[in-house]
């Protein structure tokens, strides 16, 4: 997790991530709400270097970077 | 509203109304439509012919939040095309309520003549021999000049490189606690002030003649509710007080378009230990601020304050666009490196994104070894020096890749790129290629859009629309003297709205929702018509070959937008 959102929860370690256990064929959403990140937080996920929409399914061992929404620097 | 005129050929300096033609405009579109009227396209840029414009935006020096941001306007000595280049800190602010709407800067000082420009309390202004600042950096000039004019002057000054003319020269600017820290770093303007004979411009901030407010109850009821938008949206209002702008470095490492070891890869390793987490984490663990307010009237308060080990003072603020230049392209990890890098640059006034990309296309070349902190620290050094690798660095990317008979050299228009990979994310290669100021991500940074999930960053398909319209938007805000970063809440209806209002409270206006992008398309045209007068085409819209050629890992992608798209971008 990333931007504000690594500062969310005692269990997660910002060097090596959390690991979540989630049902087989949860999608994106699904996660967020698992980590208690709502959707007005305007979270964004990539998997593998690639931003996925929100209904997508996760498959077991995706490595998902949580990141927050972001317009320029 | 008026104009200060300074002749440095005359060495005279004189007030007057401003023109007809100009009324209504302020920040970037004032300095591109004056450039574009008054200024010879194809006069030297170091010459007396060019002009340096400052300008407040439309609503510096009124109670807005976050309308704090300088113009400053040329033709470029880096791209040879009109320029502007904005920034924070508290000029602006000291301007507007002087009622200064624009200092014009023309002709030249004698060889060897060097002055400050300086303003009062009262709004009286005269030039002052600076003979005695020859040569110093801009920390040292800042400290003299405050003890000089005293701790309430905003300045705007230049460093060895701007006095040497070189075309990666920045103006450095304070920020609220009298730091030279802010910086109107892109296209060489420190170059054309120290061409004029201009080391330093210092303006007293307790002015008390700003032009009247047309209904100012109104305003100050639109100013609340604007403040309320930038706190209430998550970038302004969560995100960058956080982190400042150096949390796009996970999401853009995790898009894969960051571009590293000068734009050979999308990924930067380790990226994670230069990311703006891990920098705050750093910060607080050694009792420096994370969240510190850098310009005048800010509500966002993205700026930091890096320290050392001992908690002494590095550098202020350690930037996305500095960790990228000075990291992911130099392969450089090391957070204290990068933040000696960026404060040299500030020191010496040089453009840290240009001078962080010299370095690294340097090090692609052979002349130091990615990650070496200490050879790119030495390189810095060699500008301010004088060396004569120091100028060739300090005349940018270009210089150094034409010097080292080196091909990869990532700029346009002799501008290098910022940290967005045109591989990664198609929509700012479009920006970069067709942006009438050579590269440059604050144009128009069409990231929201693949956040947002509008748009695939890696194909072509609506690339173009997405640039044309944030370059349009862009053009509008930096008129206004709107930081950018507060410059997203203007995407809710709240903002807006409240925004436009604001906008008609102060000019007694009734401007509406198209009246922002008719102003940017106003701007955009006067720059275009410009670099055209100045020899520019189409053929000039373009990225350096390697970027249709050499796929960038991890994703493989080159750039796929066509010649025939990109010149269809500005089809207004």
């Amino acid at each position: 997790m990333f931007g504000t959102f690594c500062r969310k929860g005692a269990a997660h370690d910002p060097d090596s991530g959390l690991e979540v256990e989630i049902p087989d064929g949860a999608r994106v959403k699904d996660l967020l709400a698992r980590l208690g990140i709502p959707e007005s937080a305007g979270a964004v996920a990539a998997v593998e270097g690639v931003i996925v929409r929100l209904e997508e399914p996760l498959r077991d061992g995706a490595c998902v970077h949580v990141l927050q929404s972001v317009y320029g620097g | 509203m008026k104009f200060l005129k300074v002749d440095m050929s005359k060495r005279s300096v004189q007030f007057q109304e401003v023109p007809k033609a100009y009324v209504g405009l302020g920040g970037r579109g004032l300095t591109s439509v004056i450039i574009n009227a008054e200024v010879p396209p194809k006069c030297d840029p170091l010459g007396p012919e060019n002009k340096l414009i400052i300008a407040p935006g439309l609503l510096s020096g009124t109670p807005l939040v976050n309308t704090s941001r300088v113009s400053l306007g040329a033709k470029s000595p880096l791209t040879g095309t009109i320029k502007e280049s904005n920034a924070g800190g508290t000029m602006a602010a000291a301007l507007g309520h002087l009622g200064i709407t624009a200092i014009v800067v023309n002709g030249q000082a004698p060889k060897g003549d060097l002055s400050i420009l300086r303003i009062n309390e009262k709004g009286e202004a005269s030039l002052v021999s600076a003979q005695a600042y020859k040569g110093m950096r801009t920390y040292a000039l800042a400290k003299k000049l405050l003890e000089t004019y005293g701790d309430k002057t905003a300045i705007l000054c230049i460093g060895p490189a701007g006095e040497l003319q070189l075309a990666a020269a920045s103006v450095q600017t304070t920020d609220i606690d009298g730091r030279p820290c802010r910086a109107a770093g892109r296209g060489g303007l420190g170059a054309v002030m120290g061409a004029k004979g201009l080391k330093a411009i210092v303006v007293d901030q307790r002015g008390k003649s700003a032009d009247a407010i047309a209904d100012s109850k109104a305003f100050s009821e639109a100013a609340k509710a604007f403040a309320q938008a930038i706190k209430a949206h998550p970038f302004s209002g969560q995100m960058l007080p956080a982190l400042g702008t150096a949390g796009l470095i996970a999401p853009v490492n995790s898009m894969g378009a960051f571009p590293s070891y000068n734009a050979t890869k999308g990924v930067l390793e380790g990226w994670e230990k230069v990311s703006g987490e891990a920098m705050a984490k750093i910060i607080t663990e050694r009792g420096g601020k994370t969240t510190h307010m850098g310009c005048a009237q800010c509500v966002v308060h993205c700026s930091n304050e890096y320290v050392d080990k001992q908690g002494k003072y590095l550098t202020a603020s350690l930037e996305y666009e500095t960790i990228w230049s000075m990291g992911g392209m130099t392969g450089i990890t090391d957070l204290d490196a990068i933040a000696k890098l960026d404060y040299l640059c500030d020191d010496i006034g040089l453009d840290t994104m240009s001078t962080g990309v010299a370095v690294a296309v340097a090090m692609d070349a052979g002349k130091a070894k990615f990650g070496d902190a200490e050879a790119a620290i030495r390189m810095v050094e060699d500008v301010a020096r004088g060396t004569d690798f120091g100028k060739v660095l300090g005349n940018g990317p270009a210089s150094v890749g034409k010097h080292l008979k080196h091909y990869r050299v990532p700029v346009v228009k002799g501008q290098s790129i910022a940290a967005y990979d045109p591989r990664g994310m198609q929509g700012n290669g479009v920006t970069y290629a067709t942006c009438p100021m050579g590269a440059d991500h604050t144009a128009g940074n069409v990231i929201g859009e693949y956040l947002g999930g509008a748009l695939d960053p890696l194909k072509a398909d609506g690339q173009v629309a997405a640039s044309r319209n944030t370059q349009i938007a862009m053009a509008a805000v930096d008129c206004t003297g709107l930081c950018l970063l507060a410059s997203f809440a203007l995407t809710t209806p709240e903002g807006g709205q409240a925004f436009l209002a604001a906008m008609n409270a102060k000019f007694g206006t009734n401007f509406g929702p198209d009246s922002i992008p008719e102003m940017g398309i106003k701007v955009l045209r006067a720059e275009r018509e410009f670099n055209r007068k100045a020899g520019f085409t189409n053929k000039d819209d373009r990225l350096p070959e390697f970027f249709y050629k050499e796929p960038l890992p991890p994703h493989n992608k080159v750039f796929l937008v066509s010649d025939a798209e990109l010149d269809s971008t500005f089809d207004f």
